[in-house]
């Protein structure tokens, strides 16, 4: 090659286009392969997230002008007696259910974690198989088993010498127990969870807690709480995010049995409002309001977390 | 991206546009959109049979093309609806639909009557009282096409089994209680016979000494499957808001309310909710057997076929002399936004009209148009041989109270939800304790409430 065809080949190679290093065209092709969930996740979640808080802040109902009205419907959301009811029906509920769908599930697990039940394989299954059932046909059958004149619930009530068994769906003093008890059928996957973590409890903790002579419930307080205390948290805000999302068994039970009022959970009264009542703006605060709540009760957990919660690794 | 990729991107957009625009080229018809799932119309037999009337009547002429649309089911319909006028892109004709379904989408609907003077199309087919119901204010918003008339079913072996003389079937007509006295049949007779066909587990009915309440097997009578806007009704229809703005339940609703809450309470007759929802009423109240009289729609008679026992229609009760029976509505109503409203006219008569018999058959309805009557009870008494009484239906029309007890005023969902409210608070169990006078107070003054905010006010 002579020193002309060489001059000119150096030219031609910086006047072409660089080739992207492999870390660019690695960083290339994840952005290609990312995008369809990122514009998916633009368009239908993070848009009509951001649509829904503008929203809040409009005269915006179905089949007419949609013009802005500042913080009115957020005024009606703190003076609306039919929000304020299902708020106080939603929180009645929570502080029987909040305890119950927690405390419940953490019984099942350390009975089935326990060396001395027998047949735990299929307990286990047993407990778990109404989590496998729709929530509908559950609530169907809770229906007809809790329905006070010819539910079997009330029969062996009866067959046991409670003459004037409760009268469970219609009963205001009842009701949120009843929902409560149609709950308990959903407990099979916080069970899991839990018995998965109470297996996970290092043997050798036990052992030596016998060594000191430890009963089972100083064992219990001791070593299985606080081990699996994580799962119990996990659980916590899930239970605590579910009850604000509170919505199937009201809205199936107040659909087919004319159920009374203590069935006007707060998520319900937002399905109206928007989906019967065609006010979406007023829909979108109370959904925003909804989250707030959701939001702060979380976070109220997690900063209670850090005296309750024990995480081997140290504080998160 | 290589060159020939893009250049054949490129020709393949060009081309399907121009492919797109193609049939708009060659079609000069007028194109009409037909909604159909806000109310019956969506299973796919009754899509079938809408499908053919469609295609009928594309063929019968050259102007004008029907298009139909459906929605899923009807209780994504709304949405559906809702979006399509939102986007301003509304289809000419919805239905068919109830008078519920029209209210949700109150002051869409296309006043039609200055089509039906320009076409001559004759209203006086059908009854006043009728006609009234398709009017929304001074605007006439529907045809009438299926019609649904408020009857009385009984199950004649109760009856025979309590030695009671069959209720009557013609208006004006006394009852003959079993010692032949005669005796106006209103809603007081009703009360005394449905006690009397009210049985507990003993086989004591509801007038006798020894008749146990919490353990009933067999009841008198019901209000069935209706809102209680509807069972007030039968005492006589009312506006709820009156022309100053203000609600005003009329005294023979309070009066009705008195008489359902004693029947459900004091006299036993009616099921509570907790009845209502047993085992008992399997399938559902006067389908399950257990229950004498039943007062509900014409519609009903879809549901009966697994009912063992021979059962009849008769008239609707009086009040004070006057027989209310509330009628269910289905019609189709052009869009106000319609881009051709001639031509959605000119089907609108087709589908209540030419169109209709095929249409009233995939829906399982009854005919508002005279005619076409006939053949739709024949239907019906080939499925129930028991019923000797069809004779029935067709007068039951002309007692429809007016206005219509699913009539529209400002706020009329949340008003809706407020009466079935009232209707579970009445028959759960609070219900027995009820001071039902202070509680249809409380009903009239939040409705109140929702009038004022929804007109503004």
């Amino acid at each position: 090659m002579n020193s002309q065809s060489a001059s000119a080949g150096v030219a031609a190679a910086q006047n072409a286009p660089r080739a992207w290093s492999i870390e660019k065209r690695q960083r290339f092709w994840g952005w290609v392969f990312l995008s369809p969930w990122i514009v998916g996740f633009t368009l239908f979640t993070a848009f009509p997230i951001a649509a829904s808080l503008l929203f809040s802040f409009m005269d915006f109902k179905i089949g007419e002008e949609m013009h802005f009205i500042g913080l009115k419907n957020w005024q009606t959301l703190v003076t609306d007696p039919i929000t304020l009811q299902s708020l106080g029906v939603t929180i009645k509920f929570g502080l029987i259910a909040l305890p119950v769908s927690i405390l419940f599930p953490l019984a099942l697990a350390a009975m089935l974690n326990s060396k001395h039940v027998v047949g735990k394989p299929i307990l286990r299954v047993l407990f778990y198989m109404p989590y496998m059932v729709p929530a509908i046909s559950g609530i169907f059958i809770w229906q007809s088993f809790l329905n006070g004149q010819t539910g079997w619930l009330n029969r062996l009530l009866r067959l046991i010498g409670f003459v004037d068994p409760p009268n469970w769906l219609f009963d205001s003093a009842w009701i949120h127990s009843a929902m409560v008890l149609i709950g308990l059928w959903g407990v099979g996957n916080a069970m899991l969870t839990m018995l998965a973590s109470m297996q996970g409890v290092p043997t050798e903790l036990y052992e030596a807690a016998d060594v000191d002579g430890a009963g089972p419930f100083t064992k219990f307080r001791k070593i299985t709480f606080p081990m699996i205390s994580p799962v119990i948290l996990y659980n916590l805000v899930l239970t605590t995010i579910g009850l604000m999302q509170y919505f199937v068994v009201p809205f199936v039970l107040s659909s087919t049995t004319r159920s009374n009022p203590d069935t006007n959970f707060i998520n319900l009264h937002l399905y109206r409002t928007a989906f019967q009542f065609f006010d979406m703006g007023y829909a979108a605060a109370l959904a925003w309001f909804l989250f707030a709540i959701g939001l702060l009760l979380t976070i109220g957990i997690f900063a209670t977390s850090r005296r309750w919660v024990y995480y081997s690794g140290g504080d998160l | 991206m290589s060159k020939n990729v893009v250049r054949v991107m490129v020709v393949g957009l060009i081309l399907a546009l121009v492919l797109g625009a193609l049939p708009i080229a060659a079609q000069d018809k007028i194109v009409v959109t037909w909604f159909v799932g806000l109310g019956t119309g969506t299973q796919p037999e009754q899509q079938a049979i809408q499908d053919q009337v469609a295609a009928d009547f594309n063929a019968s002429q050259n102007e004008i093309e029907l298009v139909i649309s459906y929605a899923g089911n009807n209780q994504t319909a709304p949405d559906v609806l809702s979006t399509l006028i939102a986007a301003q892109t509304p289809p000419d004709i919805v239905g068919p639909v109830g008078v519920t379904g029209r209210n949700q989408f109150a002051g869409q609907w296309l006043d039609i009557q200055p089509l039906v003077d320009a076409t001559g199309y004759d209203l006086t087919q059908f009854s006043d009282a009728l006609i009234e119901s398709y009017r929304e204010g001074d605007a006439l918003v529907g045809l009438p096409f299926a019609v649904y008339p408020g009857l009385i079913y009984y199950n004649a072996d109760l009856f025979d089994e309590a030695g009671l003389n069959y209720p009557p079937t013609e208006f004006g007509a006394p009852y003959i209680m079993p010692d032949g006295t005669e005796m106006p049949w209103d809603f007081n007779t009703v009360a005394e016979i449905a006690k009397i066909l009210t049985v507990d587990a003993s086989g004591n009915d509801a007038t006798m000494e020894g008749f146990d309440p919490s353990n009933i097997v067999q009841f008198g009578f019901d209000h069935q499957w209706d809102t209680i806007r509807s069972d007030f009704s039968t005492f006589g229809g009312a506006a709820i808001v009156n022309e100053d703005g203000q609600v005003v339940l009329p005294e023979y609703w309070r009066e009705h309310a008195r008489w359902m809450w004693n029947a459900i309470w004091v006299d036993h007759f009616m099921p509570s909710a907790t009845y209502i929802n047993s085992d008992l009423f399997q399938p559902h109240a006067f389908a399950s057997g257990n229950i004498a009289m039943t007062r509900v729609m014409l519609w009903y008679t879809c549901c009966l076929g697994d009912l063992d026992a021979n059962w009849d229609l008769a008239v609707i009760p009086s009040y004070e002399g006057n027989t209310y029976a509330p009628i269910d509505l289905d019609t189709f109503h052009i869009h106000k936004d319609s881009a051709n409203p001639e031509a959605a006219f000119t089907v609108l008569q087709y589908l209540t009209g030419e169109g209709a018999l095929p249409l009233l058959t995939a829906y399982g309805a009854y005919a508002g148009r005279p005619e076409l009557q006939e053949a739709g009870i024949q239907a019906k008494a080939e499925i129930y041989p028991s019923v000797n009484n069809w004779s029935v239906v067709a007068p039951s029309i002309d007692y429809a109270p007016i206005p219509h007890h699913e009539s529209w005023y400002p706020g009329f969902a949340k008003g809706q939800q407020r009466f079935s409210d009232f209707a579970a608070v009445l028959r759960g169990d609070a219900g027995a304790d009820l001071d039902i006078d202070a509680e249809f107070d409380k009903l009239q003054a939040d409705l109140q409430a929702i009038v004022d905010e929804a007109s503004g006010s």
